[in-house]
C-alpha cells in the first residue's frame, strides 16, 4: 500500500499531498515527519538520488527533482525498492511535464497536469502506471495503447 | 487520487484568467440582467440569494441559473480582475465552472477550463458537491478530451471525499466540510448524498458503452467508479456487475494468444481495444474488495494472467496471489498448464514489469509451501522452480522478494517452523536451473553456467553485490534481507533443525556437499529438487566462509551516510550475531554508532526492540544483549524510552539462566558503576564504559535510568544470585555472632559474590546518588533486607541504621563520592523513609530472639508447646508476614519472619487449627501495594511483583512474554514490544519541533508574489508597481481563508473573521480597508480582519493565511490613508521574518497605521535596526491605548 505521496518547496511548504489508508489524525504527523527529512537529508543532494527512511514498518523513499523535493511512503509490498520504482515513475512523468527538473514556479505552471499524472500513477494506494508514454496517453484521455 | 487531499496554496495567486474568456463569451450574451448579484464575486456576501435558492431546489435548475449568471458576471467580473490581482477564490473558481460549462462547446472556454480554471481547482483540499452538476454537464457535452479528462478526475475526486476535507491541518487550502455546509444551506445544498448517485449513474452508463470510439472515456469511468464509497453494497455489486461485464467480453483467451506478450503494438484494432478494456477492468477489480466467495475473480484474473497489457498482468497477479494466500489450491487448479514452460507465468518471468514479477514470486511462493497441496507434490515443485528462477532477475526487489519468499518471510505473521525449513531450504538446497529457459541467457551473466548451484551460494553473491551498490534504497533492502535471513537463522537453531550447536557450527558446515542428504527426508519439505552436489567446493564455500564473508560487507556499509540504513545494518548484524560468538566487533559499532547524534530517538529504539525480538528467539543471546543495551543506557540515555530498557533487562535477566544471571546482574548494573559524565571529555566517545550525558536532557534521562536501574537491581538481586531468606539454610543465631561488619562482609561476599557485589552497589547509591537515587536504594535494600537471609539481612540493616543515624559518610570514606548535594541534617535525609523500614528488619529480629528464648527454654524445661504459645507464635508470624508485605512481595506459604526455626512450630499450628497458607497475591497488603503507604509512589514496584521467587513462575513468565499481566508498570513497553514483535506499526512518527507545522509563511508568500509577478503582472499597467518599496509582493493579495471562501459566506466554519466583523471594525477603528479605493467599487468587504487570539490558530492550520497582507506594504503609497492615527507601544521584541514586517524593540514608540490579518501595519519614529521604519508587526506585539 503506497500510504502517502507529497511534493514540498525547499522550504518545506506542501506542493502537493496524497494520502492513502492514512487516519485523518496522523496525516499531520506524517507531513511533519517528511518535511524535517528532508530538511535534514535533502541539503545538496543530487536530483533525483533516491533517500531512503523507515518507521517501524512503513517505509519513505524520498529525493530531490529541480526545486521540489518527493516524499513516497509506503508499507508492505510497498519497500524501499518498490517505492524506488514509485518515485522514479513519478519523478519521470513530472520531468516529462515540465521538460526538466523543473523550478517550483514551473512546477505550479504545470500543477494541474501533474496531478493529472498522478492520478494516473498512483490509483487508491497501489502503483498503476510506469511507462511515460503511457501516462502521457492516458491524461489526454487516449486509450493506453494506441491503434 | 488516493485520498482527495491535495493542495497548496499556491495556484490561487496566479491571476484569475477568467475575464478574458468570460468576456468574449458575455460579448455575445445579453447584459447583466442583475448587476448586483455579479458584483457579488469579491464580496463577502457570497452568491446571490438567488441562486442558492435555486440550487437547493433542484439540482438540473442550477446549470440554467449559472448560465445566465455567467453571463452577467462576466463584466462586473473583469473589473476588479483587471485593477488588481487578486487571488483566485474558490468560490471564483466554482463560478468559472459553472459559466464556462454553460459555453462549453466554444474553444475558449475548455482553453480556460483546461488551462486556468481545472489546474486551480486541484489546488483544494477538496471539490464541493454542488460542482458536480456543471461537471456533469461538461462530461456530456464537452468534446474537448483534455476537459473531459480533467472532469473525470474532479468527478472522483467528489466521489472518493470521505471525511478528508474540513480544516485539514495537513496544510494547503483547507476545504470545509461541504455536507455540513449544505446542511446550513450556505452552498445551496447541495451534498454528497445527492450528487454521488447521479455520478454514478453517469459514469456507469459511460462504463457499458460499447461504442468503439468511445473507448477511452470508458476506461476513464471505470476509474473514476472505484472512487465511489465500497461501503455501499448497491453501489458495489453495481461495479462488480460491469466489471465483469467487461471482462466477459474481453476475455476469450483464444483471442489473444496470437499476440506477442510485449503489448500489443501492431496488433489489430479490435485486440487492441480488448486489452484496453481488459486492463481497465482488472485494474477496477483489483481496487473494489476482494470477494473470495466469487469464482469470477479467480477466473477473470488467470485469465488476464495472459493479458497483452502488461499493467494488466500485474494487477491479474496481484488479484490472483491474494486469493492464492487464501485458497492456494483453487488458485492452482485454475492456472494448471500456466505455470509450466510456454505457459502465461513463465512469459511474466520477462515481463517488463517489477511489481509483476514479484507477484509472481509471492503466487508461487504461497502455492509451493501450501498444506492444501501436500498431494501434489509436482505442481508444487513446478511453482518452487518459477519462484527460483525470480531469484536470478535482475531487479533486486524480485530477486529480494524471492529471497525472503525463500526464507519463508512472506507475509507479516513470524512461524518459527516457516522460518527454520526458510534457513534449511536457503543452506541445503542446489539450484538447477530448469533448461527449458528459453531467454535464460538475458538474465543475469553470471548465472549462464547451467551446473547446478547451491541456492546459497548465489544468494550470498546476489546480496553482496547488492551491498556495493551506491543506492541507498538498495542497501537498505538487502540490510533488511540479511536481518532476515538472521531471524529465519535463529528460527532453525532454536528449533534445532541444524542439529548443531554453534560451536560447531563451522565444521559441519565446511563442505555443503555433506549438507544434502543428511536428513532431507526427516524434513517436512517436500520440495526437494536437490539429489546430487557439485562437489569439490572449496574450503571458502562453506557457509559460514560465505556468512562471515558476507557479514565483512554488511559491516562495511555501516560507513554509510543515511542513518537509516546504518540502523538497518545494526538491526542485521544483530540478527545475524550468533549467541556464542565474539560480539566485540559489534559492541563497538554500535558505541561509535550511538555517538552520533544523527540518530533520532525512534530509531534507537527501533534497534532496542531487535534486541526484544532477538531475546526472544534465542534466549540464549539474553547476556549478549545486555551489553548491548547496556551501550544504550550509558551512550543514549536521553533518547531510549526507558520502559522499554527496563523490560529487556527483566526478561534478559529471566532467560539467562542459572549461569548467565550475575553476568546479567551485572551488565545492568554496570550502569551504577559508571563514573559521572565528565563535562567536555571527548575522551570516552566510543568508550562504552563511560556515560554520555552532555545536555541536561540527557542527564536527567541518565538519572532516571539509574534509577531505574536502582530499582532494578533490589527487585532482582535475590533472583539473580539465588539467595531467598526462606531457602537459606543459616540459622538467625549465627547472624548475630558476625556482628563485627568486616567479618560480616568477608563472609557475605564468599557466600553469595552476586548479592554482596549487588549489595556494595545500593549501597553506595543510597547515600552517594541524588535525592531520588537514594530513596529508591533504601527501598531496595530494605527489599533486599526482607527476602536474603543472613549475613545478608543483618548487613543492611546496620547499613540503614547507620544511614539513618546520619554521619555515614566518614564510615564508608572509600565510597565517598559526593554529588555535591547538601546531605541535611539527618546526613542522608533519609530518615524519615528509613524509620518504617528499620522498624520493620527490628521486629523481626526481635521476634527472632524471643522465639530463640523461648525454644531454648522449651527445650531446658522439656516442655511441649501448648496450644496459646504456639498461637501467639503464629500471631507474631502473621503480623510480621502483613507488615513485610508492605515493601515488597515474598511467598506467605514459605517466608519465615521468625526463622527457620519457626516452621516447625507454625507447621504445627496449621496443622492443628487446619490453617492453609493463605497465597500472598490475595493479601490486601500485597494487592495494594507498598505505593499506597511510602510517597515516592510512582517509583515503588508494583508489590504484586512476582518476580524471582520460584523458577517455575519465573520461567512460565518469560516463556510467555505477551501475556504477563503482572507487568503492570510497564503496560506501554510491553505493548510497544509486542507490536513490534508482531510486525505491526503504521502509525505516523512522532516529530519533536512542533514549529515545523507552523513554519512561518514568508518566505512561501515571497515565491508567490514572485509567481505572480512572473506571469501576469508584467501585461497589467506597472504603474501600480512602479516606485513601491516591495514590487514583488505588489500581485500578492490576499491569501487568508477568509478571502478564497468569502464569497460562499460561510466565514463561521473555517475562517477566523467574527460574524459580527462591522461592530468589531468600528470599534477596533483600524481605518478604512483598502479594497474600498481599489478593487471594488461597492464596498462589501471589511478589511480581513481576525481577531489577534484568532490569528494563532489560523496561521497554525494554513501557515499560508494571513499573509497575503504583506502586499499591503507595495500597495502602500496609494493607499487611502486612514483617518486618525493610532499610537502603540511595543510590548515584547519582535524580529522580523520577511522583508515587509519590521523588527520590533519592547517598548519602542509606534503609529499603527492599519491593521490587517492579525497584523498592524506600523510607522515608527526612529528607523530600527535594520534601518526600517515601517512595516508589518504582528497584533499581539503592539500595546494599543
Amino acid at each position: 500500500m503506497i500510504l502517502a505521496v507529497l511534493f514540498a518547496n525547499a522550504e518545506g511548504n506542501i506542493l502537493i499531498k496524497r494520502f492513502h489508508g492514512v487516519p485523518a489524525e496522523e496525516r499531520l504527523h506524517w507531513r511533519s515527519f517528511l518535511v524535517k527529512l528532508g530538511a535534514d537529508n535533502l541539503k545538496g543532494v543530487k536530483n533525483e538520488e533516491l533517500l531512503v527512511a523507515c518507521h517501524k514498518s512503513v517505509y519513505i523513499v524520498y529525493t530531490i527533482l529541480g526545486d521540489v523535493s518527493i516524499y513516497v511512503v509506503g508499507k508492505d509490498a510497498y519497500d524501499e525498492l518498490a517505492l524506488s520504482e514509485v518515485i522514479f515513475t513519478i519523478t519521470s512523468a513530472v520531468k516529462d511535464v515540465c521538460g526538466k527538473p523543473p523550478t517550483e514556479r514551473r512546477f505550479l505552471d504545470k500543477y494541474g497536469r501533474i496531478c493529472l499524472c498522478l492520478d494516473e500513477i498512483v490509483w487508491k494506494g497501489y502503483l498503476e502506471n510506469t511507462e511515460k508514454d503511457r501516462i502521457k496517453r492516458l491524461i489526454r484521455l487516449k486509450p493506453p495503447t494506441e491503434f | 487520487m488516493a485520498d482527495s487531499s491535495g493542495t497548496t496554496l499556491m495556484d490561487l495567486i496566479t491571476a484569475d484568467p477568467t475575464p478574458a474568456t468570460s468576456s468574449s463569451s458575455s460579448s455575445t450574451s445579453a447584459p447583466p440582467p442583475s448587476a448586483t448579484s455579479s458584483t457579488s464575486l469579491s464580496s463577502t456576501l457570497g452568491k446571490p440569494a438567488t441562486e442558492k435558492k435555486s440550487k437547493r431546489a433542484t439540482l438540473m435548475q442550477i446549470q440554467n441559473d449559472t448560465i445566465s449568471a455567467a453571463k452577467a458576471a462576466v463584466r462586473t467580473n473583469i473589473m476588479p480582475q483587471k485593477q488588481k490581482k487578486k487571488p483566485v477564490s474558490y468560490s471564483q473558481l466554482a463560478r468559472s465552472i459553472h459559466e464556462l460549462a454553460a459555453t462549453s462547446d466554444q474553444r475558449s472556454s475548455q482553453r480556460q477550463l483546461v488551462q486556468h480554471v481545472f489546474p486551480k481547482l486541484a489546488v483544494y483540499n477538496s471539490v464541493d458537491p454542488s460542482l458536480a452538476p456543471s461537471l456533469l454537464m461538461l462530461n456530456q457535452q464537452c468534446e474537448d478530451k483534455s476537459v473531459l479528462r480533467y472532469v473525470y478526475y474532479y468527478l472522483a475526486r467528489i466521489l472518493s471525499d470521505t471525511g478528508s476535507q474540513g480544516l485539514s491541518s495537513g496544510g494547503g487550502i483547507p476545504t470545509p466540510n461541504w455536507d455540513a455546509l449544505a446542511d446550513i444551506d450556505a452552498v445551496g445544498g447541495v451534498t454528497r448524498a445527492d450528487v454521488v448517485p447521479r455520478i454514478i449513474e453517469q459514469l456507469s452508463a459511460e462504463a457499458t458503452n460499447a461504442d468503439v470510439e468511445f473507448h477511452a472515456r470508458r476506461l476513464q469511468s471505470l476509474k473514476a467508479l472505484t472512487y465511489a464509497p465500497s461501503t455501499n453494497s448497491d453501489i458495489l455489486s453495481r461495479l462488480y456487475e460491469i466489471v465483469f461485464g467487461i471482462l466477459e467480453k474481453v476475455g476469450d483467451p483464444s483471442q489473444k494468444k496470437k499476440k506477442g506478450i510485449l503489448g500489443g503494438k501492431g496488433g489489430d484494432k479490435e485486440s487492441i481495444i480488448r486489452s484496453n478494456l481488459q486492463y481497465a477492468s482488472l485494474s477496477a477489480l483489483r481496487r473494489l474488495p476482494l470477494d473470495p466467495g466469487n469464482p469470477a475473480f479467480l477466473h477473470y484474473a488467470v485469465l488476464g494472467i495472459s493479458s497483452a497489457d502488461p499493467v494488466a498482468v500485474r494487477n491479474a497477479l496481484e488479484i490472483v496471489s491474494e486469493i492464492a494466500a487464501r485458497d492456494p489450491y483453487a488458485v492452482a487448479m485454475a492456472l494448471g498448464k500456466q505455470v509450466q514452460p510456454g505457459g502465461a507465468l513463465q512469459d511474466v518471468l520477462h515481463l517488463h514489469d517489477v511489481l509483476a514479477r514479484v507477484s509472481l514470486a509471492r503466487l508461487c511462493c504461497t502455492i509451493s509451501r501450501a498444506k492444501a497441496l501436500d498431494e501434489r507434490p509436482d505442481i508444487r515443485s513446478q511453482f518452487n522452480s518459477v519462484l527460483y528462477q525470480l531469484l536470478l532477475d535482475p531487479s533486486e526487489r524480485v530477486c529480494f522478494e524471492a529471497i525472503l519468499c525463500v526464507l519463508g518471510k512472506y507475509d507479516s505473521a513470524e512461524r518459527t517452523e516457516e522460518r527454520a525449513s526458510g534457513w534449511y531450504r536457503l543452506t541445503r538446497e542446489i539450484l538447477k536451473l530448469p533448461d527449458a529457459s528459453s531467454k535464460e541467457s538475458s538474465k543475469d551473466k553470471s548465472q549462464k553456467i547451467k551446473r547446478p548451484q547451491p541456492l546459497i551460494k548465489l544468494v550470498m553473491r546476489r546480496l553482496e553485490s547488492s551491498f556495493r551498490s551506491f543506492s541507498r534504497p538498495v542497501l537498505h533492502a538487502a540490510a533488511r534481507v540479511v536481518q532476515e535471513m538472521g531471524k529465519s537463522r535463529a528460527a532453525a537453531f532454536a528449533l534445532g533443525i541444524q542439529d548443531v550447536d554453534e560451536g560447531a557450527h563451522v565444521n559441519t558446515f565446511a563442505d555443503a556437499s555433506d549438507l544434502n542428504d543428511s536428513d532431507e527426508s526427516t524434513h517436512p519439505e517436500s520440495i526437494r529438487r536437490t539429489s546430487s552436489v557439485s562437489n569439490g567446493t572449496a574450503g571458502r564455500d562453506t557457509i559460514a566462509g560465505m556468512l562471515a564473508s558476507l557479514m565483512e560487507v554488511v559491516r562495511t556499509t555501516v560507513a554509510c551516510e543515511c542513518v537509516y540504513v546504518r540502523a538497518m545494518v545494526i538491526k542485521a548484524l544483530i540478527w545475524m550475531q550468533g549467541p556464542f560468538d565474539s560480539f566485540d566487533e559489534l559492541e563497538s559499532i554500535i558505541a561509535s554508532e550511538l555517538s552520533d547524534p544523527a540518530w533520532s530517538a525512534g530509531l534507537l529504539n527501533d534497534v532496542l526492540l531487535t534486541l526484544h525480538a532477538r531475546f526472544k528467539a534465542s534466549p540464549d543471546m539474553a547476556v549478549t544483549l545486555l551489553e548491548i543495551a547496556r551501550i544504550f543506557a550509558t551512550k543514549v540515555p536521553g533518547k531510549v524510552d526507558a520502559d522499554v530498557l527496563q523490560l529487556l533487562w527483566k526478561t534478559c535477566l529471566v532467560g539467562a539462566g542459572p549461569d548467565g544471571k550475575h553476568k546479567a546482574l551485572e551488565a545492568v548494573t554496570i550502569v551504577l558503576d559508571l563514573p559521572p559524565p565528565q563535562p567536555g571529555s571527548m575522551l570516552g566517545l566510543t568508550s562504552v564504559d563511560r556515560v554520555s550525558a552532555s545536555d541536561p536532557k540527557s542527564a536527567l534521562a541518565l538519572q532516571r535510568l539509574v534509577q531505574a536501574a536502582v530499582w532494578f537491581l533490589g527487585e532482582n538481586a535475590n533472583y539473580a544470585a539465588s539467595e531467598y531468606a526462606w531457602e537459606s539454610a543459616t540459622p538467625p543465631g549465627t547472624a548475630l555472632m558476625m556482628l563485627d561488619a568486616d567479618k560480616m562482609v568477608a563472609a557475605a561476599s564468599s557466600r553469595n559474590p552476586t548479592l554482596a557485589g549487588a549489595l556494595t552497589r545500593l549501597q553506595r547509591c543510597a547515600f552517594s546518588g541524588s535525592w531520588e537515587i537514594r530513596i529508591i536504594a533504601a527501598q531496595a535494600l530494605t527489599t533486599m533486607a526482607i527476602r536474603s537471609g543472613e549475613p545478608f539481612r543483618l548487613q543492611i540493616y546496620e547499613f540503614l541504621h547507620t544511614l539513618a543515624q546520619g554521619g555515614l559518610q566518614s564510615q564508608l570514606s572509600d565510597v565517598h563520592l559526593s554529588n555535591g548535594e547538601d546531605q541535611g541534617a539527618s546526613g542522608t535525609g533519609l530518615g524519615v523513609l528509613l524509620s518504617p523500614m528499620i522498624k520493620v528488619l527490628d521486629e523481626m529480629y526481635s521476634a527472632q530472639d524471643d522465639l530463640i528464648k523461648e525454644v531454648r527454654n522449651h527445650d531446658n524445661a522439656k516442655k511441649e508447646w501448648t496450644d496459646d504459645e504456639l498461637k501467639k507464635l503464629y500471631e507474631t508470624h502473621e503480623r510480621l508476614l502483613d507488615l513485610v508485605s508492605l515493601f515488597c512481595y515474598v511467598p506467605r506459604t514459605k517466608y519465615l519472619p521468625l526463622g527457620p526455626i519457626s516452621a516447625k512450630l507454625i507447621d504445627i499450628y496449621r496443622t492443628r487449627h487446619n490453617i492453609s497458607a493463605s497465597t500472598g497475591l490475595s493479601d490486601p497488603a500485597v494487592a495494594t501495594g507498598i505505593s499506597d503507604l511510602i510517597y515516592e509512589s510512582s517509583k515503588t514496584p508494583a508489590a504484586a511483583e512476582p518476580d524471582a521467587l520460584d523458577d517455575d513462575l519465573v520461567n512460565a513468565w518469560a516463556a510467555n512474554l505477551g501475556d504477563d499481566g503482572l507487568w503492570g508498570n510497564n503496560a506501554p513497553a510491553m505493548n510497544r514490544v509486542n507490536e513490534f514483535l508482531a510486525g505491526a506499526g503504521t502509525d505516523a512518527p512522532e516529530v519533536d519541533e512542533e514549529n515545523i507545522i507552523s513554519r512561518p509563511s514568508v518566505s512561501y508568500d515571497d515565491m508567490w508574489a514572485k509567481t505572480l509577478l512572473e506571469t501576469t503582472e508584467l501585461e497589467e499597467d506597472d504603474a501600480k508597481s512602479l516606485g513601491s518599496s516591495s514590487p514583488d509582493s505588489t500581485g500578492s493579495v490576499e491569501t487568508s481563508i477568509s478571502s478564497h471562501f468569502g464569497g460562499m459566506s460561510y466565514p463561521s466554519l473555517f475562517s477566523s473573521r467574527p460574524n459580527s466583523y462591522g461592530a468589531d471594525k468600528a470599534s477596533r477603528g483600524s481605518g478604512p480597508s483598502i479594497y474600498e479605493g481599489i478593487s471594488s467599487p461597492i464596498r462589501e468587504e471589511p478589511p480581513p480582519y481576525s481577531s489577534p487570539g484568532m490569528y494563532r490558530n489560523e496561521s497554525f492550520e494554513n501557515p499560508l493565511a494571513g499573509t497575503g497582507s504583506r502586499s499591503f506594504e507595495s500597495q502602500d503609497d496609494e493607499r487611502i490613508s486612514s483617518g486618525n492615527p493610532q499610537f502603540g507601544s511595543a510590548l515584547y521584541d519582535f524580529t522580523a521574518g520577511g522583508d515587509d514586517e519590521l523588527s520590533l524593540t519592547a517598548g519602542e514608540e509606534v503609529e499603527i497605521e492599519y491593521e490587517v490579518d492579525g497584523w498592524f501595519y506600523v510607522k515608527k519614529k526612529r528607523p530600527g535596526r535594520d534601518g526600517k521604519m515601517a512595516g508589518l508587526v504582528p497584533v499581539l506585539y503592539v500595546n494599543q491605548p
